[in-house]
């Protein structure tokens, strides 16, 4: 279970950091230095423990193959307790540490704050850029306003997951004519809120009610429940996660509703345990599904259940997945003066390709946003791969391949490339 | 009573305390050279914190008013400030190093009217009030974007000034350094004035000040505005280090912590929860990359203190002072040793048997157990243990067993000493 | 019609909820002058107590059993925490239960994960009582209501009509008579202690199958019971009652009220204005359907501290 490649914590007694600092500026062959700044406690840490799962997996992959310049990549991880004040302080630590790239996934609060810290250190130390991988964070405005040159997302976002979630279940005559938009009042919810009503018209569909609600204060669904059945929609088109989504769920089906949910992360560990026979006959929409992939869906999904101990579901895949195209272009990508550099790096990764088990994925030069396949699901007992213990899993309705699954690039995204 | 100790004490390290603080202060001056870049970063953290709980304690350990909302001040402070340097681009009028003035004033104006609000009653009715108002205001922010930014916040760039860029934790440092020195010299100044006074007679006798004459309203407002503008100021210094604004530093949190820190440190003397604070959010950055558990022992720190320590460390510092003019350092001195030696050893045994637990009811863990089989080692500090050896548990059984034992004579003999010489220094 | 209906129901049903739960923290109030930060940690607990032994003795046993192992634990956490601090004051005993309810809370996460656990409403009890309009109303919600009813009527008569209520009453109106009376006060302290965690145990464990049981449900549900707590009147039982029903109904009934200030100044006919400023003028009543309650407290906090129904001191 635990990987081989070194972990360095941070060392914190002062006569210790300043001769590792003044050791590490001494050597020649400059090993790569990853640094995971992410929620490890608090009531985030479960999402978090599994990027780092993931990282950690991705990282003994590319030291198997050689690592990068001669040496094992390094990985460091930081606890960014919760917040993004927390996280201000361990990017800085992390960069004081030496670290290459940061990366991070669970909340977009978080990669908020990071996003900012990285350009702006990157602004003021020209020759010493620090890359930002974002693996979660799937709010719009990182391939909107926020995006910049050394950030690079290997997650959904908001409208790419609308796009597949209400493109695939419009085709396969599942969705009915009248939708109900149900998401949390902040800018996720926000995003999937405004995705749903943007593609109404040219999927065929009409957004008969909308609500946002207060996040995570929420105890009881039933009003909402009221509100979908007077609203008579066929469909529930949510963004909510964790207790917003599984207590709107058993709140519908108590109340005996009839309408189906489309969600975006009923995938969560925990959920279909958790929601039972009430998850039955939902949809949910994510970057990967093990069925769907044949043969080597299942070699890949052994593997990272044989050394992580998690099957990879949720946020796992896309992470893995994008860390695989990390390490293509790490291959591409020469050591400058013994040292990384990430103005060469960056390009290696926008040209790099890397092979999943559901199609090819690649960066796309305009915003970096990665290029994925999305897959939609609905939860039944046919599934062959069962989740939480239960007796039912996902089973996969419609695979939609990276280009067909892209979405249009914001013109909000204005990137421009350093000198 | 405690300021009899206090005053007694305060005699006995006047001097010894001032050669102390200047030592201090000149260490803080020099601390960019010895520390890490990383290091330095929390140092900036703790300076901030220690700020912010001074602020608060001027309102809750000496005008009596226990705050549950603080946060809120300190967030105003925040916003105000980076909003600030977004439009005045770090020229003009204020250069960046001026910058938390703006947090100062949004701190004193919001502070003046949601004190003109909050003092109107006392006492616990007091302290719901600030935590209703900090939750209507951790509620309302992420509606209204435009001020607070979304999920990611509000940034900012600090620009160049006065010849610094402002880009290296040096400039930060010595720029927070200066504005938490001035700031600790005004709060502490402020305790020299009538006004200072007077708010310790909130806290003492509030039926009294009435009965003088006083305004006892109008005087809680002007302690709430005081205390709400240096918590200003830290939410300044914070937004210029961090360059961003986040709803989330509405949070309960931020609010409870720096209560609890406070009460660490100490809120009878003015420099406690400075102490208690600097500790706290060390203690924070240091412990978060070394365990997973690190909350649980946030936790149990918080109720050892509160229960063994109820005058916090500050409070620590007295008790030594005034127990060794009492009876001496010879006697004493074997008394600590053991008390450390005790901490030392139910320390090491509570941490040892919590990981321990930790990595047995982990998921990893529990997905590599197999039934039948013996269950896996585990690895801690740097050597495996088997679960099912007796070894394992022995040893955090051990070690508390013979802490608790030595922590509780040794409290024994403490007290013993002290009555013993109870008839030998008149007690004041 | 049929929504005011539905909302009147998930109304009443919520508020008893949050009364279940905010019952022991007024006693417990009432009697000691603690806040007693902890008071939803045990109300988690309850749940998670019920989650481990419903294998062992099925859901009925699980309900009877989890709520005194949960009163155990608040009789120990008086006797050797809080009795310790009682003589530095409130603010002691306040931030001891504060760090308190961070040890549970962690211990929880520790025990039993991070995820919410599988604990669900009995395929017995898991059928509706009858339908309005074209939705089912769950049994299970009636019954949590008449658990909460029972629960009122029970401490009620208890407190009212038995010499043990008197016992407790005296001493939470004269404590130091009651015990020149002879009556040993601090035993009685522990009593109500123990009763009033046993009680948010109780409401945990009948809650926490029907919503989710995760490590978070302290954090959820606690600050809406210290704001049901002040509004009723802190230390009265009626009020608790009135004011959790007070507040499920507001925000039952806020749900479906899709108006803003925008609605409200159109009515003078600064609608367009409003709108164009944005922000806090264009927020739905629905979308703050949850932090009306915060805004209620307030008011009451301002207007009548003492609250709907405590003594004005």
């Amino acid at each position: 279970m635990t990987p081989a490649t070194p972990r360095l914590k941070p060392l914190r007694m002062a006569a210790l950091a300043a001769a590792a600092a003044l050791a590490c500026a001494a050597t020649q062959a400059a090993p790569l230095k990853i640094a995971l700044v992410e929620t490890l406690s608090g009531p985030a840490a479960p999402t978090g423990q599994l990027f780092r799962m993931s990282l950690r997996y991705s990282l003994d992959i590319i030291n198997a193959s050689g690592g990068w310049n001669g040496e094992p990549v390094q990985l460091m991880e930081y606890d960014n307790q919760g917040g993004p004040a927390g996280a201000a302080d361990k990017v800085k630590a992390a960069i004081a540490d030496g670290a290459h790239m940061i990366v991070q996934g669970a909340a977009s609060s978080v990669a908020g704050q990071i996003t900012e810290d990285v350009r702006k250190h990157n602004l003021r130390n020209p020759g010493k850029e620090v890359v930002f991988l974002n693996v979660g964070g799937e709010a719009n405005e990182f391939v909107g306003e926020k995006c910049h040159y050394f950030h690079v997302r290997f997650s959904p976002y908001a409208t790419l997951r609308m796009k597949a979630l209400m493109g695939v279940m419009r085709a396969e005559k599942v969705m009915g004519d009248e939708v109900f938009a149900m998401n949390q009042n902040y800018s996720w919810g926000q995003d999937i809120e405004k995705a749903t009503i943007e593609y109404g018209p040219s999927m065929g569909y009409k957004v008969v009610d909308k609500v946002l609600h207060d996040l995570n204060k929420v105890q009881d669904f039933s009003p909402y429940v009221a509100k979908i059945a007077a609203s008579k929609a066929d469909t529930v088109v949510t963004g909510n996660w964790g207790n917003d989504l599984l207590l709107l769920m058993k709140a519908a089906k108590s109340a005996g509703l009839k309408a189906r949910f489309a969600t975006t992360f009923l995938d969560q560990p925990g959920n279909i345990g958790n929601a039972g026979e009430t998850a039955l006959g939902h949809y949910v929409v994510h970057s990967f599904n093990a069925e769907a992939a044949g043969a080597a869906g299942e070699k890949y999904v052994n593997d990272i259940k044989a050394k992580t101990g998690q099957a990879p579901t949720f946020v796992m895949p896309h992470t893995i997945n994008g860390m695989r195209l990390v390490g293509e272009a790490l291959k591409a990508t020469k050591a400058e003066a013994g040292n990384f550099s990430a103005r060469a790096f960056i390009p290696a990764l926008v040209a790099a390709k890397a092979s999943t088990p559901l199609g090819d994925i690649s960066i796309r030069a305009a915003d970096h946003q990665v290029i994925l396949p999305m897959v939609v699901s609905v939860v039944s007992k046919d599934a062959k791969y069962k989740v939480d213990g239960t007796d039912m899993g996902f089973k996969p309705v419609k695979v939609m391949s990276g280009p067909e699954a892209a979405a249009a690039v914001f013109d909000s995204c204005k990137m421009t490339k350093p000198s | 009573m405690t300021r009899g100790l206090g005053g007694a004490a305060a005699r006995g390290i006047a001097l010894p305390g001032l050669v102390a603080a200047l030592a201090g202060l000149a260490l803080l001056l020099a601390l960019p050279v010895l520390l890490s870049a990383s290091l330095l970063n929390a140092a900036i953290q703790m300076l901030i914190a220690a700020l912010f709980a001074c602020a608060f304690n001027l309102l809750c350990g000496q005008g009596g008013m226990l705050s549950f909302g603080h946060s809120a001040y300190f967030g105003v402070g925040v916003f105000a400030t980076v909003h600030a340097m977004n439009a005045l681009a770090g020229q003009g009028l204020l250069p960046t190093p001026l910058l938390p003035v703006v947090g100062a004033l949004a701190g004193m104006v919001f502070g003046a009217i949601a004190g003109w609000f909050a003092t109107q009653r006392t006492g616990t009715y007091f302290a719901m009030i600030t935590l209703a108002l900090a939750e209507l205001v951790h509620a309302l922010a992420p509606h209204i974007k435009g001020v607070f930014g979304g999920e990611s916040g509000v940034s900012a760039m600090r620009m160049p000034a006065w010849g610094f860029s402002f880009g290296e934790g040096r400039h930060l440092y010595y720029m927070t350094l200066f504005w938490v020195l001035l700031a600790l010299l005004l709060l502490y100044g402020y305790t020299r004035t009538p006004l200072g006074r007077l708010t310790l007679g909130l806290r003492e006798n509030s039926h009294r000040l009435r009965f003088l004459g006083y305004n006892t309203h109008l005087l809680a407002v002007l302690v709430f505005t005081v205390s709400s503008m240096f918590s200003g100021l830290a939410g300044g210094l914070q937004a210029v280090n961090n360059e961003l604004g986040n709803y989330v530093v509405f949070d309960a949190n931020l609010s409870s912590s720096v209560v609890l820190n406070s009460y660490i440190g100490g809120v009878n003397m003015f420099l406690g929860p400075a102490l208690g604070a600097a500790l706290m959010t060390f203690f924070g950055l240091a412990v978060s990359d070394l365990t997973r558990s690190w909350l649980l022992y946030q936790g149990i720190l918080f109720v050892v203190v509160m229960l063994f320590m109820p005058t916090g460390l500050a409070g620590l510092a007295q008790t030594w002072a005034l127990a060794r003019r009492r009876c001496g350092a010879q006697r004493l001195l074997p008394l600590v040793g053991a008390w450390l030696v005790a901490l030392a050893l139910l320390s090491l045994g509570t941490v040892f048997a919590i990981e321990l637990l930790q990595q047995l009811f982990s998921t990893d863990y529990r997905a590599g157990v197999q039934a039948g089989a013996p269950w896996p080692a585990v690895r801690q500090f740097g050597r495996s243990w088997a679960p099912g050896a007796v070894t394992t548990w022995l040893v955090p059984l051990v070690l508390l067993a013979t802490g608790t034992p030595l922590a509780r004579w040794a409290g024994q003999r403490w007290a013993a000493a002290l009555d013993a010489d109870q008839g030998q220094d008149a007690p004041r | 019609m049929d929504q005011f209906v539905v909302s009147l129901l998930n109304g009443c049903i919520y508020g008893l909820l949050l009364f279940m739960v905010s019952a022991g923290l007024t006693l417990i109030f009432g009697m000691m002058g603690v806040l007693n930060f902890a008071h939803a940690s045990f109300y988690m607990l309850g749940a998670y107590f019920a989650f481990t032994l419903q294998p062992y003795t099925g859901f009925m046993g699980a309900l009877l059993l989890a709520p005194v192992l949960v009163g155990v634990l608040g009789v120990v956490v008086e006797r050797f925490f809080l009795r310790r601090v009682h003589q530095h004051g409130h603010a002691h005993e306040l931030l001891l239960t504060f760090g308190l309810s961070f040890i549970i809370g962690e211990l929880v996460k520790l025990f039993y994960g991070n995820y919410p656990v599988e604990y669900r409403v009995p395929a017995s009890l898991d059928f509706a009582a009858f339908r309005i309009g074209e939705l089912n109303y769950p049994f299970y919600r009636m019954l949590m209501g008449g658990v909460a009813i029972a629960m009122f009527v029970m401490i009620f008569l208890l407190l009212t009509r038995t010499r043990v209520g008197i016992v407790v009453r005296s001493a939470i109106y004269r404590p130091r008579m009651a015990e020149a009376l002879g009556h040993n006060v601090p035993l009685v302290f522990m009593g109500v202690f123990g009763a009033g965690a046993a009680l948010a145990g109780l409401a945990g464990a009948v809650a926490g199958a029907f919503y989710t049981t995760n490590p978070n449900m302290a954090l959820e549900l606690g600050v809406m019971v210290f704001v049901v707590v002040v509004v009723g009147g802190l230390g009265s039982l009626e009020g608790a009652m009135l004011s959790s029903l007070l507040i499920g109904l507001v925000t039952s009934f806020a749900v479906g009220i899709d108006r803003s200030l925008v609605d409200l100044l159109a009515l003078v006919g600064l609608g367009g204005w409003a709108q164009g400023v944005g922000g806090l003028f264009t927020l739905k009543l629905s979308s703050l359907a949850a932090t009306l309650p915060f805004a209620l407290m307030l008011l009451v906090l301002l207007l009548r501290p003492s609250g709907l129904m405590g003594d004005k001191t």
